[in-house]
């Protein structure tokens, strides 16, 4: 039985449809993924069902509970991470940490394990507002898993993030899937979707226009990898490529040419031959397979980080 | 409960370590007395030449009389109406008192009497002292006489007698005003923070009921309002030979009242403003009427009689009624119950609007 089920999420902002019609469910222990760009309404879906925001209209069933009729039965049983993080500036690591614990009547974890999990140790007594974001972020992280919740909710935890804190807190959100718990993100880097999600949401314009495992989602929209490479010497005539097997379509760009196949190994051997006859010569060969930025480009006709 | 106090001291614990907020907070209704104090308290024995015109030879012109005469900082000189005000236009006399003829007759018949008085308002804040020591006076000798056999021996009434200072004046006051800025420049400001740096969506997505986070917050301003109030009393009873003349539970009753009232008005402002400079707009539209139209300041007498009601609805003249009466002892302005009645109307209302006003963002 999924862990939370959405049914035709609605909710209009003066004239912007934020969240146009969005319909969805989440399997328990899985990582689910809400991945679009800034505006496409991920934050409004996820707060809509933290309980942060009201519903125009639609269903949102949470744990077995139905939103409309008791949110803070959920919110008891859920952890949260916001996007900005809300915390008390003049309050250490340690005193945020124990005013959160006693927010929540049941069972919570201890200071310690929680500043242990997030790797705050040697910050425990440092008031937040000396904290840097990446610190910041692992807090709110911290505060997210305080009541061991059974969903876990982190909006864009990576953003801001150096490379080196993103590793860290990736890390970390593999170990909240390995304690138990359900992850709810929504990020707009495409590999931490494709790392860390089973399945993926793809949002644009407060719509859900994909929604599978990264694979899938790849596979269906591009069955084809691309081959790309530069020549030394003087490039044969375009038709030499169209020919090879497997080989889809043809792109040049002036010295670069990229080939899209159905079987990039035919191809290359193909093409290893036409080296060794010395037609071309290669320079900076790639072969790449579609990513999920190729899919978000190819459903939405734009980039995402626009 | 745990809940609430641990809120509370987290907050406690916020607004003690910003060392800007707390300074301020504190230290500006102490710069305020002592600039006061300083300024007026040539202060021991300030002296007032006051013109006194008694048309009354009966038994309460006399007593009247005596009464004005006894008061250490009046310097009475006598003569009729129209020299004593020909004076005071010149700038030689700060006050007229004039006890109108018949005045005696129409006490004993039980009907109500005026004593007249003429004042240079261009000395506004002397003038309020002054209309307080001339009220006190006349409602010492109006109690003594009324419906009792005269009694010859008015002009010992304790009231009278009784040493004023400009502290027992003023001290009241600015404890009222004090506690109207903890209201509205330490309540909405403070909230609105929390607001923009998202601690409140933050706590709405715990299961803390949105009362308690409200109740803390109250909690915290309650404690720096009783705070102000213990800084205040110290300074002037220590500092200044204040004398307070009333209950203490009283007064901190009126203290905490006040306090909510003004509170209580701060998260309604807290409410209705987006950002922080609409708070700042709000709070000082509201905050310079009310203090100088409350009478805290400047005596109510010398607003025109159009702002009348203004005066009578603005929550800080019945606070600095009520303190007055606490503190010092003034004959009021209006009855204690009157003034608590006002000052929870106002809690009630502003209360009310502040929880359906209130946003988490």
């Amino acid at each position: 039985m999924p862990v939370i089920e959405v049914r035709d999420l609605r909710k209009t902002y003066g004239e912007t449809r934020a969240v146009d019609g969005v319909s969805f469910s989440v399997e328990p222990g899985e990582v689910f993924g809400l991945l679009g760009p800034n505006g496409a309404g991920k934050t409004t879906t996820v707060e809509i069902i933290e309980g942060l925001r009201t519903l125009d209209s639609g269903d949102v069933n949470v744990l077995g509970v139905d939103l409309r009729r008791d949110v803070r039965a959920i919110k008891s049983r859920i952890g949260v991470q916001l996007q900005t993080t809300g915390l008390y500036p003049r309050l250490t690591v340690r005193e945020v940490i124990d005013l959160f614990r006693s927010f929540f009547p049941g069972a919570t974890r201890s200071t310690d394990e929680l500043i242990d999990l997030v790797e705050l140790r040697e910050k425990q007594n440092t008031q937040t507002k000396q904290l840097s974001g990446g610190q910041r972020q692992r807090l709110s992280v911290a505060l997210a898993l305080v009541n061991y919740p059974e969903i876990v909710f982190l909006d864009e935890p990576t953003t801001g993030l150096d490379p080196q804190a993103r590793r860290s807190m990736w890390e970390t959100i593999r170990q909240i899937r390995q304690g138990g718990a359900t992850v709810v993100l929504t990020t707009h880097y495409m590999e931490e979707a494709e790392l860390l999600c089973n399945r993926v949401a793809v949002m644009d314009q407060g719509r859900i226009i994909a929604l599978d495992t990264p694979d899938q989602l790849i596979a269906q929209n591009f069955s084809e990898s691309a081959i790309e490479f530069e020549s030394l010497v003087e490039m044969p005539p375009e038709g030499t490529f169209k020919t090879l097997p497997a080989v889809l379509r043809t792109e040049r760009d002036s010295r670069r040419v990229t080939l899209f196949t159905r079987d990039s190994m035919a191809t290359l051997s193909e093409l290893t031959a036409l080296a060794e006859a010395q037609t071309i010569k290669f320079n900076d060969l790639r072969i790449r397979r579609a990513t999920l930025e190729d899919v978000f480009l190819k459903l939405t006709g734009k980039r995402i980080r626009d | 409960m745990k809940t609430l106090i641990q809120l509370y001291i987290a907050s406690l614990k916020e607004f003690v370590r910003e060392p800007m907020t707390l300074f301020w907070t504190l230290a500006f209704p102490i710069l305020f007395i002592l600039i006061f104090g300083l300024v007026f308290s040539d202060a021991d024995s300030p002296s007032y030449e006051i013109g006194l015109a008694v048309n009354d030879t009966g038994p309460a012109g006399q007593a009247l009389g005596a009464a004005f005469h006894s008061v250490p900082v009046f310097k009475i000189t006598e003569g009729s109406r129209d020299e004593l005000i020909a004076k005071l236009k010149d700038g030689d006399l700060r006050t007229v008192i004039v006890i109108p003829e018949g005045l005696s007759e129409k006490m004993q018949a039980g009907e109500k009497a005026e004593v007249e008085t003429v004042y240079d308002p261009s000395n506004s804040t002397s003038a309020q002292l002054i209309l307080q020591i001339i009220r006190q006076i006349v409602d010492g000798v109006d109690r003594q006489m009324a419906g009792a056999p005269v009694r010859l021996t008015v002009e010992a009434t304790p009231v009278a007698a009784k040493e004023a200072t400009f502290m027992d004046f003023f001290l009241p006051g600015i404890l009222g005003m004090s506690l109207m800025q903890l209201g509205l420049f330490g309540t909405a400001p403070a909230l609105v923070a929390l607001r923009e740096q998202q601690v409140l969506r933050r706590l709405g997505a715990t299961p803390l009921p949105r009362s308690t986070i409200l109740a803390s917050q109250v909690l915290l301003r309650l404690t720096i309002g009783l705070a102000q109030m213990a800084l205040l009393l110290s300074i002037g009873v220590i500092g200044f030979k204040m004398h307070v003349q009333g209950s203490v539970l009283g007064l901190i009753g009126f203290v905490v009242l006040g306090a909510l009232s003004f509170i209580s008005m701060g998260y309604m402002i807290a409410g209705l403003a987006k950002t922080q400079d609409a708070v700042t707009g709000i709070t000082s539209m509201l905050n310079f009427p009310m203090m100088f139209l409350s009478g805290i300041f400047f005596p109510v007498e010398v607003m025109p009689q159009w702002m009348r009601p203004i005066v009578e609805a603005i929550p800080l003249t019945y606070l600095g009624d009520a303190l007055r009466q606490i503190i010092v002892g003034s004959p009021p302005a209006h009855s204690l119950s009157m003034d608590a009645g006002v000052l929870a109307g106002w809690l009630v209302v502003c209360g009310l609007l502040a929880i359906r006003l209130f946003r988490w963002e």
